[in-house]
């Protein structure tokens, strides 16, 4: 009974393409375009760069502005004081309190994660200013670099934490990401062209470069926006959490 | 009967199992009790429409969508525009359930509970 109700669907209603095919509809009529022009007009040989951030860039950046705005959100929601104790976690949270401290005080996890941390900040880099050529973009480095934080804040235990952001402030960087955003299209906008129009930025180089500063001023953007909306909405979760091996 | 039904699973049977893990995750979010739950399954039923749309964006015979050296036809790229569609997307979802967290935060603090029978019983005392 339940086959036939997938099932039928599929047979009786031929609408969806065949997988793989080039003739399909999905794959005709605006993406051979974009593959078609995407070195000629962006110069960015990877053509998702190209179409989230060139040909589409107004939408991308509400996207990052959504973004910032959920972590705003998640910072207001739990703007109340909190209060002292949730009242079901008390039994549980005595009871492991001898179990969780032996697993979790082992050295192996705090030395690799701190060796593990700086690679995987070198490798968000090269995904963020190599993310026009080959793999890679924005959104991704982001996210890189806002797991590192959490990896941080979370698995290792420090008695001083190298670097430590509250949650107005990590807000406030992940405000700056839109800003810079926003910035680069009235930049372009001074030189002459349309909003987010890179080839009319006023500077006296060719047009492809014009491209490429252009795709990585927006990148730096959304890489800035991701990984400090991820900072705050950690922030902000993380201090109302009472763990079972915290020793207040 | 059999070819015809392979046939149709190699050209379209990827519609299936998406179909059958946003089931999953709607099915997850009607029977699911406890709100922590729900959200898990929320995210399911999120990564069966990403999947569904890059569906869409495979070609036989296509390469990743970075251009190399001489190959200049649209037919030698998969098509670019579901992956930049669904990157966007992903990172969303994050943003969406960061806001859902938070407001789980919310309940667990007021009502002691995310479970959704204990929620309304502790509803009518106040």
């Amino acid at each position: 009974m339940l086959i036939v109700v997938i099932t039928v669907p599929f047979i009786a209603f031929d609408v969806l393409p065949v997988i793989g095919d080039p003739e399909s509809a999905p794959n005709t009529h605006v993406s051979d375009y974009y593959i078609e022009h995407a070195i000629d007009e962006c110069n960015s040989p990877n053509m998702v760069t190209a179409v989230i951030v060139d040909y589409r860039a107004f939408d991308t950046m509400f996207e990052t502005t959504v973004m910032f705005l959920a972590g705003i959100a998640v910072v207001l929601i739990l703007a109340n004081r909190p209060r002292k104790r949730i009242p079901s976690a008390g039994s549980y949270k005595r009871s492991m309190t001898v179990a969780g401290r032996a697993i979790y005080n082992t050295v192996n996890k705090d030395v690799m994660i701190s060796a593990i941390e700086p690679v995987i900040l070198v490798y968000a880099i090269y995904v963020l200013f190599h993310g026009e050529v080959s793999l890679g973009g924005g959104f991704q480095a982001g996210a890189l670099i806002g797991m590192t934080y959490l990896l941080d804040t979370m698995a290792v235990r420090r008695e001083k934490p190298l670097f430590r952001l509250n949650k107005f402030q990590s807000g406030a960087i992940a405000g700056l990401g839109p800003f810079i955003y926003a910035v680069t299209g009235i930049v372009s906008i001074i030189g002459g062209g349309l909003y987010l129009e890179y080839n009319k930025l006023p500077l006296d180089i060719h047009q492809a470069e014009l491209h490429s500063i252009g795709i990585t001023a927006v990148e730096v953007g959304v890489t800035i926006g991701v990984a400090g909306t991820i900072i705050t909405i950690l922030n902000a979760l993380i201090e109302r959490i009472s763990f079972d091996d915290d020793n207040d | 009967m059999m070819t015809t039904i392979s046939a149709f699973l190699a050209s379209k049977g990827i519609y299936l199992l998406t179909l059958i893990l946003l089931s999953l995750g709607v099915a997850g979010i009607i029977v699911c009790n406890n709100y922590m739950k729900k959200l898990i399954c929320m995210n399911i039923m999120q990564v069966a429409v990403i999947f569904f749309f890059l569906c869409f964006g495979q070609k036989d015979g296509g390469t990743i969508p970075v251009a190399v050296d001489g190959l200049v036809k649209a037919a030698d790229y998969i098509n670019p525009l579901p992956h930049g569609l669904m990157l966007t997307a992903i990172v969303v979802s994050l943003g969406t359930t960061g806001v859902g967290l938070s407001l789980l935060f919310r309940i667990m603090e007021k009502y002691g509970t995310i479970e959704e029978d204990d929620l309304i019983k502790r509803e009518k005392k106040f």
